[in-house]
């Protein structure tokens, strides 16, 4: 990677405030091609409303997020997933009356570039993702009836379905055992070696550590830290954020 | 769809579409009824059913439909085509104008904000004269029973087609999801209002030609039957009561409906709207999913309708 390529993503002084809170202070950002940026900090940091604004659902008070080069401040959620921009949710939203395949088939057929036109072809794209991420025995069940561990799978499968550039994670391994989880970091390691950018949020430090090129870190709303995983997570500072200050 | 479903509607329909020759006058009229008002539940269907969008504002694209032919007949002297096309034109563009600020609100914001519709419009056709103002338009006379049943039935089974193809298509698919989840569908790329305009306009479209139909058969229209808020209940009623967001519910439920309807007017007369009410009551609490739910149901009878009852927590 020359120092000179475009990031696929960068995030150039973002603020956003709800009411008085400021939920994101000042943050700038970005992310090369093909890299993995774990985002952490602790419960209430401003995590999700980042990747909320990446993906379009809020908009920035100020600052301005830039995909490969492009700002796309005005873009609407929908043209965000056309340009290759896809999430996760940390609170899972699966399409309740739907089955687990027809679930990941609108990814497929809405995503990158406009999605597929034929359903034949998204249901057989949809087929090979419901597969990758193991959830193949459930492929015909209601997602309704799905547990934690495989909605958790199935939230994975539709943001890949989209056949995103950019691959946003919000907390997909909260709730896993140690089993799954090493299943999910396994997933995470393939989806990067064909291509994909990524931005992770994780509480399982473990999964940071073996994941991430660099990590960053947010704490009430500001960057307090940023680098190479095991010089962030050995931070003082960090260290602090997390487990609070030792009384002297 | 299964071969064998799709054989027996085909058969069906070729069955119905002899009905002329043996059915008696007053049979002939309520059919043209039902299918009209079966035409009218699928075409809210496509919005309701599959995007989830409860409108009590398609009663104003049935009006439009009515005044479009009206006064193309009544005030041009133009043949019944150019009316229909004139009334769906008139729908459709009021689905364009109404439907892109009026879609942004959800659930009970969208289905209040769609009751005003019929007011207002009729407020307004009755204050123009071309459309009669307040007294109505008379249409040319025809006695062409046969005609218009033939005429309804052809529109049903087109409309029918259309939200079949909608269940199959990328398009219909855009609408199941928005109905499942509208903000998980737009990270996923789904452009919401374009999808939930056009089918609005499409529900307009097929909606205003069963007006137009309806106008010319009747041969004449006023403000208050055109834009009548009850014919959109009606609408409602019969698609949730057949399985609202399924290709036949809607047809069966208003046939059905009807049917019982027309019974209950038969041997009682006066209480039948209030019959009518509490069988409507009692669908609801034990299926509340519709017919075609109770048909695709594994377990026999009365197990289905307690499940429901519980599920519902009543």
């Amino acid at each position: 990677m020359s120092a000179t390529a475009v990031p696929v993503l960068e995030g150039r002084r973002l603020t956003k405030r709800f009411q008085g809170l400021v939920s994101i202070d000042d943050v700038s950002f970005s992310l090369a091609e093909n890299e993995v940026l774990g985002l952490i900090g602790p419960n209430g940091a401003g995590k999700t409303t980042l990747v909320n604004m990446i993906s379009g659902t809020i908009r920035a008070d100020h600052g301005s997020i830039f995909f490969k080069g492009q700002p796309i401040d005005h873009l609407r959620p929908f043209q965000r997933a056309h340009l290759g921009i896809s999430r996760t949710f940390q609170v899972m939203k699966p399409f309740p009356g739907l089955s687990v395949l027809d679930n990941v088939v609108v990814g497929a057929l809405f995503g990158t570039g406009g999605g597929e036109t034929s359903i034949a072809r998204a249901r057989e794209s949809a087929r090979e993702w419901i597969e990758f991420t193991g959830l193949t025995h459930r492929i015909g069940q209601s997602a309704e009836a799905l547990g934690g561990p495989d909605r958790k799978r199935l939230e994975f499968a539709k943001a890949l379905a989209l056949n995103p550039k950019l691959l946003l994670l919000d907390e997909v391994m909260a709730g896993l055992n140690l089993v799954e989880v090493d299943e999910v970091v396994g997933l995470v390691r393939k989806v990067r070696e064909r291509g994909v950018s990524i931005l992770i949020i994780e509480h399982v430090m473990k999964a940071i550590r073996h994941l991430s090129d660099r990590v960053m870190v947010l704490h009430h709303g500001e960057k307090i830290a940023e680098g190479e995983p095991s010089a962030v997570l050995s931070d003082p500072r960090v260290v602090a954020a997390y487990l609070g200050t030792r009384r002297t | 769809m299964q071969r064998s479903v799709l054989v027996l509607v085909i058969m069906s329909v070729i069955m119905l579409a002899f009905l002329p020759w043996i059915a008696s006058d007053v049979m002939l009229q309520f059919a043209i009824n039902t299918l009209l008002l079966a035409t009218l539940a699928q075409s809210w269907n496509i919005l309701g059913g599959f995007a989830g969008y409860v409108s009590f504002g398609n009663s104003v694209f049935y009006g439009l439909g009515t005044y479009g032919t009206a006064i193309a007949m009544a005030q041009f002297g133009l043949p019944f085509w150019v009316g229909l096309m004139l009334g769906a034109l008139l729908a459709v563009i009021c689905a364009l104008i109404v439907g892109l600020p009026i879609l942004r609100l959800r659930g009970p914001y969208f289905a209040i904000a769609t009751l005003g519709l019929s007011g207002v419009m009729g407020a307004i056709v009755s204050n123009m004269d071309i459309a009669g103002a307040n007294i109505g338009l008379i249409l040319p006379l025809t006695r062409a029973d046969p005609m218009f049943y033939e005429l309804s039935l052809g529109l049903l089974v087109v409309t029918t087609v259309c939200v079949a193809w909608l269940s199959m298509s990328r398009f219909g698919m855009a609408l199941i999801a928005i109905r499942e989840d509208e903000d998980a569908a737009g990270t996923m790329g789904v452009n919401t209002t374009r999808y939930k305009v056009a089918a609005l306009v499409l529900a307009s479209l097929f909606t205003s030609i069963a007006g137009g139909i309806h106008a010319y058969w009747i041969t004449f229209v006023d403000p208050a039957s055109a834009f009548d808020p009850t014919l959109n209940v009606r609408m409602v009623i019969m698609a949730v009561f057949g399985g609202s967001g399924t290709v036949f519910g809607p047809v069966i439920g208003s046939f059905l409906l009807s049917t019982i309807y027309e019974l209950l007017a038969f041997w009682i007369s006066t209480a039948a709207a209030l019959l009518f009410g509490v069988v409507i009551v009692l669908a609801v609490l034990f299926m509340p999913k519709g017919i075609a739910d109770l048909a695709l149901a594994k377990e026999p009878g009365w197990r289905y309708f307690l499940r429901n009852v519980r599920e519902h927590r009543l």
